[in-house]
């Protein structure tokens, strides 16, 4: 069971002064900011930051309760908000006077519900008639009007990732307006309805935003609406249902997840994951949306994995609240004093603690039994790759070895993402080549993510040990390795010559010559020069090889001189200069080398047709049949005038 | 008497047949008397065949002798004096009426005779013991010191060993009855069961209706050969056709009937299924020997054509005439060699209106002159059947080197008169005073075989041209030429390679089954091209490396040259004269 | 033209007879070392009428063959005798136990005028030894495939069930020899491999080891496409008889009519469902029959080494058969065939028509019109592959050729000339009838082609050649 925890809490929480009477917490979802304020601020504001040098500490005079604190992107200008009338500001810029200014906002009698920073100086004023969006002008302290926008609004959401805002309006609530943000500029998009499981009568607010989370998922903005269970809706349980809010044009209903239970629950996004915690059961559900269940206009899915609790996580002996020889706590993990924020934020206000919520991959492998469907998992997920990798060994090696299918269905998977890597890499190379300015969109280097696991990545980690393992059959080794490389060539991706050594390999140790010959003979094996000598080495126990070899060379079309010299290492002095006259460079081949090779078979009627073959070449290329001092031939004239005589040499006139 | 009366045992069987009257040279005379027993056979036969030729006309001389030797007061026997009176008594009975008187008397001179004394051979060779004792000549290159006495080594080499079996080629000539006639390598005694076991074979496959021709391994091919009487065998591990290897055992055949004659080795056998026929070869192992020699490196018997000396069109002229003019009545041939080489030959008018004289018969000829240094000494007068040209009858050989002592240049003059030795002597006489006179001699000592690089093309290693268009060529002995062997084929067994290599070719392109018009072969050490047309037949030899278009250029060059230079390298005008013969005299044998 | 051998001859009243096999006999000479034991020697003789002592006198005459040329050479004993009316052909696949096979030569009938028996004319250089080498020698190969070897069944079950099943297996295959139709490929006994794509290549390659994975039973598979191999997990040298076997023997008997559109691309509807076209071509016929039999033929593999019998299952879809052999140990259930129909049917079906897909695709690409232009024969002493464009389809029956038989035996004499040496040649000639005819061996490997450019001269023979290799053979070392 330990090992079964795939969620757990960052190693070091970000740490604050827990909440109490006379410190208020404030979060900033923008920032990852946390703000103690002790007594509103006059002892002392502490900011901690999602690291902990972005920390500030400062004081300011108390005017009364804090609703709303919040800097600026990188700390520019504080604002906060003590009244429903007004925000004060607090210029951070350095050699700015470090003076208060305040705004009220000016729509009469309307009362601000909060405010969210859109850039280091543009601001939204959210009140409850309407959006003022300002922008700050820190040296006049002054603000001035972008734009402004009126409607009913009961509560507002804001993604600081994409700078969507979300307003809840109507009398129910449910009718959610979105406007987006970019720099000095305030976009309406079109609202949508978020379908409520029971209409109330009378009608009244019946949509709160606990109920409501936006995050981006696989680069997507979500509105994720956590839909209790109702009598009146026959489904078993709660679910969460997730609409998709593109930058232009309308939101959709696109997935619905099942919660299969009830009671209450959080919402968290982690690595494209939706972690739904269930707090009656101590247990937290992932759902990935891309896992599809059932096809049509709205994907139902299922928890990926069986509910588990979060990993058990101990408060450190250090800290505030900690005093020195005491043991570490665990932390109540589901407290009710935990809030939770987008994404993947989970702070616990009343112990001070901030962290981050993480996924453990390594204990899916025995949560997930369908191979596959964990590969599909696995792939999607941040740092998998040696997740996968042990996936494969697991899958080859040991008790709940995979059929030859699985295997074949898990390399598809891991070459088909491969594949998709390799082509971008492709085109991109080639835009680079044909010029950037010739495409007007400038392409940007693909990255190269964990789940792209490569043949030497495959190699290394997983096959070259698995063919040394003495307990699994060869016949399944080599079937293992040619459903490999029979998955490579089904992605058209050229495979790499050591994993046909390793074929080679593990042929030879078993005899399997035959075999080999085969997949030779069908170019299984694909040609190259260090398979070709891989192939040489092994003539003395096959002779075969040494066709296989010449053919594979001859293939190269590249390898003439390799030809040459294999044909004279075996003594076939006429077969290498038939060859290199074949090919049209026997006019350039030392005669030296092949006379040698010829004295060595110590047959002296090849010597004397190699020599003479050599005379008329030097006939031809300089009119006289002798040897020229640089070709060293001095030794081998001497001796063919010993074997044949003074007058078997060539004579000038003839020829 | 005669000086050489003190001699060894064999001096004897000359001394027996020694008539009163002692001759100026008496070394002839005993010849031609020595000879004549056998000879006068041949009368006979020819006389059957002056009456309208009928092929039938040997049996009818043959078979007065088996009646003869039905009769019951003959009983045969294995003794060797009864075979020879059956074998004499055809002589007088088939030749001039003489009486029994004759034939007691033969047969009287062959009881105290201990050998087959009528065999010519022998008396051959014992004239070169006589030479070797009486006027010193090397004993070791006498054929005679073979048989009885110190045989060379391979003769009694052990069959059992290893050292035996190496033996590229082994010839075995055996008797119907499995009697051991000649082996070519260890003595027919210790291979007398072998050879027995080949008879088996022969005559097992036989009482099949059937006819064992060859027997195959991966090492050796195993040929079968019978002829009449007679099977030979030979065991090759030369990679030869088996056609081939039965041309080489026709070859052996007809040099033993070259010998013999068809017709006597035929009546022997009738008489006495069992007899040892070396007996009458006792002696003549050598020339067997010499000719497998041949066979194995002299082309001129793969190609049945002879190889002329190239010699100036002038010269060859100027002795074909000196040639002409020499002659006598019955003179039928006139050979002029050297080196081994032909130089000319004259061909009487009438004999080539019916028969031509095949180069083989001419081989056989020049095998049995080359192989027995006897010849080297004076004037030899022997008989010969020249197998092709008539298997059953005797020519007249007068044999003399021109040049002694180097030898090199040899006159041979076949006259079908036994009796016309002093008048074929009288036109060797002629010969030499013309010959003197042009400085003949030196001229031909001069002339010598030609390199290839003449020919001037350089992948060219070496040819064999043998041409079909040579004026009057039906009259004409087939020739051809051929370059010396020079590097890289300098070695004994690069040489025997290339032959080899030629005689494969020869094989195929001649092939009974599938003959073929053309065969370019890259070989490991060379190519070779054979190329056969209505006008020539063309072997040649390049370098392995040489490419088809080369190897084409370098033909047509090399036909070229030959064209050029064909007056110089073949006799283009069969040279003829007319020696008026008794036309008795002319034989007309198996046409 | 199209040839077919046996020929008749062209005269109209002349008669030509093919060669045919006379007799066929096995025997050990230890059997029957005494006198009057002869007979015991005998382990088979083809016919059997013949009467016992000519059965000895032949038998005899074999050995004293032997034993005569172990005189020159006692390790390299004879292999053929040549006779005027026949050819015997010797040979020992085991210490001791000989094989003979006596085949009469073709000949000649010529009728004679005025009532004489015809004249018969043997032809004596018309056989090629080692054409009929080779046969003899497949006829042993063929044996041990289905039987092991000889040895073995002697120490089973001595004499009477080594010569029980001799007659067995002879009786039948003898009738199969089709003498008159042996040339070059039967020196060869070569595998006819299956162009293909490397991508589908490999799908096989998948589905075998997945069959294997899933029927862990199965020991080896071979995969053969239009009666040509793709893939063999047996030793070459068991594979090469098994293919003979089975292209020669076994599929000829099952073609039935395959029409081309069965082989075309199934559409995906009918693939989605589970109909395929999956049959056993050995064991039961037919899977619903209640009372099929299960029985496969039992083949023996390795019997150099670890001498492995095994059950032989030929499974076929549309073009594509699959062996699958299993240890004979175990005796194959209704269950397993079954299952291996369920499994393998639809999945070769879908393979099937994929090879058939791909392969058009490549023909497409390739061209056509390139292969007829030459009549070749291609054949790799390494891996044992082989290809004619001068064969057509060579069946159990005759293989016709579209050659003329002489061109043919040029091409055996020429494969003679390489058998000699090792190094590379090349030989060219040009027959009476004007024929080009070229051997080439590079390497290990042999090519023949014959042109019928009659008045082509040396050059432009070479020419083509080069052209040809060129198109086919460009992807091997070849030298010209």
């Amino acid at each position: 069971m330990g090992d079964e925890y795939y969620l757990e809490l960052s190693e070091n929480p970000v740490q604050f002064e827990n909440a109490s009477s006379v410190n208020n917490v404030f979060f900033d979802e923008a920032n990852k900011q946390v703000f103690a304020v002790r007594s509103g601020g006059a002892t002392g504001v502490v900011v901690k930051g999602p690291d902990d040098k972005s920390s500030v500490a400062f004081r300011m005079d108390d005017k009364g309760e804090v609703k709303c604190i919040k800097f600026s992107l990188g700390n520019k200008i504080l604002a906060v908000q003590r009244t429903t009338k007004s925000v004060d500001f607090i210029n951070f810029i350095p050699d700015y006077p470090h003076l208060e200014f305040s705004h009220e906002c000016k729509t009469k009698n309307a009362s601000i519900l909060g405010f969210c920073w859109t850039n280091w100086n543009e601001i939204v004023f959210v009140t409850d008639q309407g959006i003022e969006f300002y922008q700050v002008l820190p040296d006049k302290r002054t603000l001035k009007l972008l734009k402004s926008q009126s409607i009913n609004v009961n509560w507002y959401m804001y993604c600081p990732e994409t700078a969507v805002l979300l307003l809840s309006t109507t009398v129910q609530g449910n009718v959610l307006q979105p406007f987006a943000f970019k720099s000095a500029t305030m976009s309406k998009m079109s609202k949508f309805e978020i379908e409520l499981p029971a209409v109330p009568k009378p009608a009244k607010l019946s949509l709160s935003e606990r109920d409501i989370a936006v995050a981006t998922i696989y680069d997507q903005l979500y509105v994720m609406y956590l839909k209790h269970h109702s009598r009146t809706t026959n489904s078993p349980g709660a679910e969460v249902v997730l609409y998709h809010l593109p930058r232009e044009g309308t939101c959709k209903k696109t997935h619905m997840l099942k919660l299969n239970t009830t009671g209450k629950f959080a919402l968290n996004v982690v690595d494209n994951l939706v972690v739904v915690h269930h707090q009656s059961s101590q247990t937290s559900l992932i759902y990935d949306i891309k896992l599809r269940e059932s096809d049509g206009n709205v994907n139902v899915h299922q928890p990926v994995l069986p509910a588990r609790s979060i990993n058990p996580f101990k408060i450190p002996l250090t800290g505030p609240a900690a005093a020195p020889s005491q043991a570490p706590v665990p932390c109540e993990l589901y407290s009710s004093s935990w809030s939770v924020f987008q994404p993947d934020i989970i702070i616990s206000a009343s112990e001070g603690y901030l962290w981050y919520l993480q996924v453990k991959l390594q204990p899916t492998l025995n949560l997930l039994q369908d191979k596959g469907k964990l590969m599909d998992f696995l792939l999607r997920r941040r740092d998998c790759k040696m997740v996968i990798l042990s996936v494969c060994s697991q899958m080859l090696i040991g008790g709940d070895k995979g059929n030859l299918s699985v295997v074949a269905t898990v390399f598809d998977k891991l070459n088909q993402v491969y594949k998709e890597y390799l082509d971008a890499e492709q085109a991109y190379t080639a835009a680079m080549e044909s010029g950037p300015s010739r495409s007007s969109t400038s392409y940007k280097r693909p990255v190269r993510t964990q789940a792209v696991i490569d043949q030497s990545d495959m190699y290394t980690h997983v096959l070259s040990d698995f063919t040394e393992k003495k307990d699994v059959k060869h016949k399944f080794i080599i079937a293992v390795l040619m459903e490999y490389i029979r998955s490579l060539n089904q992605f058209q991706i050229p495979v790499q010559h050591y994993l046909y050594e390793l074929v080679i390999k593990t042929l030879v140790q078993h005899n399997l010559f035959y075999m080999l010959h085969q997949f030779l003979q069908y170019h299984v094996l694909s040609d190259s020069k260090p398979l070709a000598c891989l192939l040489l080495s092994l003539e003395s126990t096959y002779a075969p090889a040494h066709q296989l070899s010449l053919d594979m060379l001859k293939r190269l079309s590249t390898a003439n001189d390799e030809i040459v010299e294999v044909l004279l290492s075996k003594q076939q002095v006429l077969a290498a200069l038939r060859f290199i006259r074949s090919v049209g460079g026997h006019d350039n081949v030392s005669a030296r080398k092949f006379l040698d090779a010829a004295r060595q078979t110590n047959n002296t009627m090849l010597f004397y047709t190699i020599f003479r073959f050599f005379e008329q070449r030097n006939m031809r290329l300089r009119g006289n049949p002798g040897f020229n001092q640089g070709e060293h031939c001095e030794e081998h004239v001497v001796f063919f005038k010993e074997t044949f005589g003074e007058n078997a040499l060539m004579k000038q006139a003839t020829a | 008497m005669d000086p050489n009366s003190q001699q060894s045992g064999n001096m004897e069987e000359v001394k027996i047949f020694d008539p009163s009257i002692l001759p100026p040279c008496l070394d002839q005379i005993d010849l031609a008397y020595s000879d004549s027993d056998v000879l006068s056979e041949n009368h006979c036969v020819n006389e059957d065949h002056r009456m309208p030729s009928d092929p039938e006309g040997l049996l009818d001389s043959a078979d007065p002798t088996s009646e003869e030797s039905n009769q019951p007061q003959e009983p045969s026997s294995t003794d060797m004096q009864k075979l020879d009176i059956d074998d004499d008594r055809p002589l007088c009975a088939g030749g001039s009426e003489t009486d029994s008187g004759k034939a007691s008397e033969d047969s009287a001179l062959v009881d105290n005779g201990q050998d087959d004394s009528s065999e010519f051979v022998v008396t051959v060779l014992a004239r070169g013991k006589m030479e070797e004792q009486g006027m010193g000549m090397k004993g070791a290159s006498s054929p005679l010191c073979d048989t009885p006495l110190g045989p060379p080594s391979h003769r009694n080499e052990d069959v059992t060993a290893e050292s035996w079996r190496q033996h590229r080629k082994h010839v075995f000539v055996l008797s119907e009855a499995g009697k051991p006639i000649y082996s070519r390598y260890g003595s027919e005694e210790a291979l007398s069961s072998t050879m027995g076991v080949m008879m088996a074979l022969v005559s097992f496959v036989q009482s099949g209706d059937n006819i064992i021709r060859s027997v195959y391994s991966d090492e050796h091919t195993v040929v079968f050969m019978q002829r009449g009487p007679l099977v030979l065998v030979s065991v090759s591990s030369s990679r030869q056709s088996e056609q081939q290897l039965r041309n080489e055992l026709l070859y052996v055949y007809n040099q033993i009937v070259s010998m013999l004659t068809q017709a006597s080795i035929t009546r022997i056998f009738e008489h006495k299924k069992n007899y040892d026929l070396r007996r009458l070869l006792a002696g003549s192992e050598k020339i067997l020997d010499g000719l497998l020699d041949l066979v194995d490196s002299d082309p001129s018997l793969l190609l049945c054509a002879v190889h002329c000396l190239p010699l100036a069109s002038s010269l060859r002229d100027s002795l074909s005439q000196i040639l002409q003019k020499a002659i006598t009545p019955n003179l039928v041939f006139s050979i002029l060699i050297a080196k081994n080489q032909l130089l000319t030959i004259v061909q009487e008018k009438m004999v080539i209106d019916d028969a031509r004289l095949e180069p083989a018969d001419l081989h056989l000829l020049l095998n049995l002159i080359g192989a027995s240094s006897a010849f080297q000494a004076g004037e030899i007068w022997t008989p010969i059947c020249l197998p092709s040209f008539n298997p059953d009858c005797y020519f007249y050989a007068y044999i003399s080197y021109l040049d002694p002592p180097e030898c090199t240049v040899c006159l041979v003059l076949l006259s079908t008169d036994k009796e016309a030795f002093y008048s074929v002597a009288e036109c060797k006489r002629k010969i030499e005073e013309a010959m003197q006179a042009q400085n003949a001699l030196n001229a031909i000592s001069k002339a010598h075989s030609y390199s290839v690089s003449q020919v001037g093309v350089s992948d060219l290693r070496h040819f064999m041209y043998k041409p079909f268009d040579v004026p009057d060529n039906h009259r004409q002995l087939t020739q051809f030429t051929s370059p010396e062997m020079e590097a890289p084929y300098g070695s004994e067994e690069e040489q025997t390679r290339l032959l080899d290599l030629y005689r494969d070719m020869h094989s195929r392109i001649h092939s009974t089954s599938r003959p073929l018009k053309l065969i370019y072969h890259v070989a490991e050490r060379e190519t070779l091209l054979a190329w056969v047309t209505s006008k020539f037949e063309l072997y040649t030899c390049f370098s392995p490396l040489v490419t088809k278009t080369c190897a084409i250029n370098a033909i047509t060059k090399l036909l070229r040259w030959i064209k050029k230079e064909e007056d110089r390298l073949f006799i283009r005008y069969p040279p003829k004269y007319s020696t008026t013969p008794n036309p008795s005299k002319s034989s007309r044998d198996g046409h | 033209m199209l040839m077919i051998s046996p020929r008749m001859a062209s005269g109209m009243q002349e008669k030509q007879y093919t060669p045919s096999l006379l007799s066929f006999f096995i025997y050990n000479p230890k059997f029957g070392p005494r006198e009057g034991e002869e007979e015991k020697k005998i382990l088979f003789y083809h016919p059997i009428e013949i009467e016992k002592n000519e059965k000895i006198r032949n038998v005899g005459l074999c050995e004293a063959i032997v034993q005569f040329t172990r005189t020159f050479c006692p390790t390299k004993p004879a292999k053929s005798l040549h006779t005027q009316k026949n050819r015997q052909f010797f040979h020992e696949p085991e210490e001791n136990f000989w094989m003979v096979m006596i085949v009469r030569n073709p000949m000649v009938e010529k009728p004679n005028k005025d009532g004489k028996p015809p004249t018969v004319e043997y032809q004596e250089e018309e056989i090629i030894d080692s054409v009929y080498g080779s046969v003899l020698q497949q006829c042993y190969s063929m044996y041990k495939l289905f039987n092991g070897t000889f040895s073995r069944a002697f120490e089973a079950g001595g004499v009477e069930l080594l010569t029980q099943k001799l007659e067995k297996f002879f009786y039948r295959y003898l009738q199969t020899l089709h003498l008159q139709s042996c040339d070059l490929l039967d020196v060869f006994g070569g595998i006819s491999f299956f162009p293909l794509d490397k991508m589908t290549y490999l799908k096989i390659q998948s589905f075998v080891n997945r069959v294997e994975e899933s029927l862990s039973l199965i020991k080896y598979t071979a995969f053969l496409y239009n009666d040509q191999l793709i893939w063999s997990g047996l030793e070459q040298e068991d594979m090469r008889i098994l293919y003979k076997y089975l292209t020669t023997s076994l599929f000829p008997r099952h073609t039935e009519p395959e029409l081309a559109g069965r082989d075309s691309p199934l559409r995906p509807e009918v693939a989605g469902n589970l109909l395929h076209y999956g049959r056993f071509l050995t064991g039961p016929a037919n899977l619903k029959d209640p009372d099929a039999k299960f029985r496969f033929p039992r083949i023996f593999v390795n019997t150099e080494d670890s001498y492995e019998e095994l059950h032989l299952i030929v499974y076929k879809a549309m073009s594509a058969a699959v062996c699958f052999m299993v240890n004979s140990a175990v005796d194959l259930s209704r269950e397993f065939c079954e299952q291996l129909d369920s499994m393998v049917g639809p999945h070769l079906t879908l393979l099937a028509s994929d090879i058939c897909e791909q392969y058009n695709v490549n023909r497409r690409i390739s061209g056509p019109e390139k292969e007829p232009q030459f009549k070749f024969i291609y054949f790799n002493h390494m891996n044992l592959a082989e290809k004619s464009t001068i064969h057509m389809r060579k069946t159990a029956s005759v293989s016709l050729t579209s050659v003329h038989p002489d061109l043919m035996k040029i091409l055996g004499d020429i494969n003679c000339d390489f058998a000699r040496v090792d190094e590379d040649e090349e030989i060219i000639v040009k027959a009476m009838t004007d024929y080009w005819v070229v051997g080439k061996k590079s390497d290990q490997r042999e090519l023949y082609v014959i042109l019928n450019q009659k008045n082509a001269n040396l050059i432009e023979v070479n020419e083509e050649v080069k052209r040809l290799c060129a198109t086919q053979f460009n992807n091997i070392f070849f030298l010209d």
